[in-house]
């Protein structure tokens, strides 16, 4: 298990604290520049935080705290951690085998073992052939497999993924997801992912954790993360586009810009009388000819088909304001919509997430970091 | 007509130049690259002799060798003379081409290296070193033109004993000057080729770097 815990202010401020469990992928998600990469490399140990925590596997790695009291920091060499990169930084003068067996120079084993066990892993990745291939020879992919198995042959305790499938094309990184999930079932150690491609982290990632300038916004699992953001921020970086504000009142929202009010799930964490953002699910929309007690009256402003989705923007009457609707090409020809036409939106309110539109000042929140 | 005492003399002082800073240029290269502060004053002080006019260094040689013996030999009007001094005036010629060369490798190999458990020898040995011959060898082929082409410096230090201190650059001096310009053209030519085959060559060598320009195709 890998626990990290870390915080600094200069060069850059980072405020992040994570755990991930063997065997599980956790994302690290931001915009670029957010410091997931410089997260990443703190628990490489190829840079060191101010103050903070980092665990792995029972071993504390570095350790810091305001004093700089019982300082440590393993050197880089000694933390055990498989590192990929995002431009595969292979040894250009070494073969594909030569490149895996520096990574075994220090096991203690004699020459044939480690050149069994090299060969070994590129099999496992699928390119045993290549073995006597120099990088410049190997495309992006192949490439990146090299690296893989580079970084898994001296059996670190976490694998830390910097980017790794940016830069490879997506046939090439359909096959690189089925390996990076096989190998995680084999191993049975912490993986971590910094990514910037959300589909990505939703795809592979058990948790993924936002980050943005520096900081832990929020962690949770994909599912949560999409219809329970945390606040605005969270929302917006998940890309959240039905995003609106109301202000919340013991159960009952009242849709800013609106005259709507939606019983919701009041779950006490929201001070009465306070402005909210609010954001709503696709499950939680659905489309209908005829009014019924439960929707509201709109009309379809615009119709954008992409393939067998569309995406249709609903104005509000009477307010303004517009939300968006993704809906099958099939059941927008059952409904017989067109742009320009009436229409009525039922909206779940069990569906509606709130979040404070500021940040709440809790106390805890720090203190956590 | 053809001087080749001095041809084979200077040849003598380009090998020995070479094999003792060679392996020094590498390692100091190696040191200079992990500084931070101090590494303008280093670098400075490294590219003198660059800027100096070589009168100046072979000024502060003498008087700095004078009377002071290696192993019984003197330092001045000596071959051990303007073999240091030749050092000490090649310091950049040898160091830069193989600092520049340690400089080119992406850091993103360097850091694979760590994480990978390489200890700074084993990188060193491994990684850095494969990667940057092209630099050493470059390095190399410069000193040793330059050394053959050095006049000022050996001039001041050595003078110009036959068989001791008398190199080319100094026998063709003095062949202009006792009016014998055939020898001096010939010997000038034979300097040429040398100095023009060496730039050629490590310009070559140096427009390909597989460690950097392979990375960048990505």
């Amino acid at each position: 298990m890998l626990k990290i815990k870390i915080s600094q202010q200069i060069p850059m401020p980072i405020q992040v604290a994570l755990e991930c469990m063997d065997g599980q992928i956790h994302a690290l998600v931001g915009p670029s520049g957010s410091g997931k990469t410089t997260v990443l490399r703190m628990i490489a140990g190829l840079s060191n935080p101010e103050i903070g925590k980092i665990e792995c596997a029972e071993n504390v790695w570095f350790n810091a705290d305001e004093y700089r009291k019982n300082f440590l920091s393993v050197p880089v060499a000694k933390r055990s951690c498989g590192f990929l990169f995002q431009q595969y930084a292979l040894f250009p003068h070494l073969n594909a085998l030569e490149n895996v067996l520096i990574a075994l120079q220090n096991s203690g084993v004699d020459f044939e073992r480690k050149r069994l066990i090299a060969l070994q892993w590129l099999e496992r990745m699928g390119i045993a052939n290549l073995a006597d291939r120099r990088p410049h020879q190997l495309s992006g992919g192949q490439q990146q497999r090299v690296a893989l198995a580079r970084a898994l042959a001296c059996q670190p305790e976490v694998l830390l993924l910097d980017e790794p499938f940016s830069a490879i094309d997506m046939p090439t990184r359909q096959s690189l997801y089925k390996t990076l999930a096989d190998i995680r079932q084999d191993l049975s150690i912490p993986i971590l992912l910094v990514t910037h491609d959300l589909r990505e982290a939703e795809l592979l990632a058990d948790n993924i954790t936002v980050i943005d300038q520096g900081i832990a916004l929020q962690t949770a699992t994909p599912s949560t993360l999409f219809q329970k953001p945390r606040n605005t921020r969270v929302a917006q970086l998940v890309g959240i586009s039905n995003t609106f504000q109301g202000i919340f009142n013991a159960g009952k929202l009242s849709w800013e810009g609106t005259n709507y009010i939606f019983d919701v799930i009041d779950k006490g964490k929201i001070p009465a009388g306070m402005d909210v953002a609010w954001v709503v699910p696709q499950s939680g929309l659905s489309v209908h000819r005829q009014a019924n007690p439960a929707t509201l009256p709109v009309i379809i402003k615009q119709v954008s088909t992409l393939g067998q989705i569309a995406s249709v923007e609903l104005a509000i009457q009477d307010s303004g304001l517009s939300i968006n609707w993704d809906a099958s090409s099939a059941e927008l020809k059952r409904l017989g919509l067109k742009a320009g036409e009436h229409a009525y939106l039922e909206i779940d309110p069990q569906q509606i997430h709130i979040m404070p539109l500021r940040p709440i000042n809790d106390p805890r929140r720090l203190q956590n970091i | 007509m053809f001087d080749l005492e001095a041809t084979l003399l200077s040849f003598k002082l380009a090998l020995w130049t070479n094999a003792i800073l060679l392996p020094f240029g590498v390692l100091f290269a190696h040191q200079i690259i992990q500084l931070n502060k101090s590494k303008p004053w280093i670098e400075g002080l490294i590219a003198l002799p660059l800027v100096l006019p070589p009168t100046v260094l072979g000024y502060f040689f003498l008087v700095g060798f004078s009377g002071k013996t290696i192993f019984g030999i003197p330092l001045v009007f000596s071959f051990a003379g303007i073999l240091i001094a030749s050092l000490i005036v090649n310091l950049p010629f040898a160091i830069q081409p193989i600092q520049r060369a340690f400089e080119a490798i992406h850091p993103d190999i360097l850091e694979a290296g760590q994480v990978s458990g390489l200890s700074s020898w084993q990188m060193f040995r491994l990684i850095q070193l494969p990667l940057a011959w092209r630099g050493i060898i470059s390095a190399a082929v410069i000193t040793f033109a330059h050394t053959l082409g050095e006049f000022g410096v050996v001039l001041m230090v050595g003078g110009a004993i036959p068989g001791e201190t008398k190199t080319v650059s100094i026998s063709i001096y003095d062949k202009v000057q006792g009016f014998d310009t055939a020898g001096a053209g010939l010997l000038s030519l034979l300097l040429l080729l040398i100095s023009l085959c060496a730039i050629a060559f490590s310009y070559g060598v140096f427009g390909k770097m597989p460690g950097q320009s392979s990375r960048r195709q990505h």
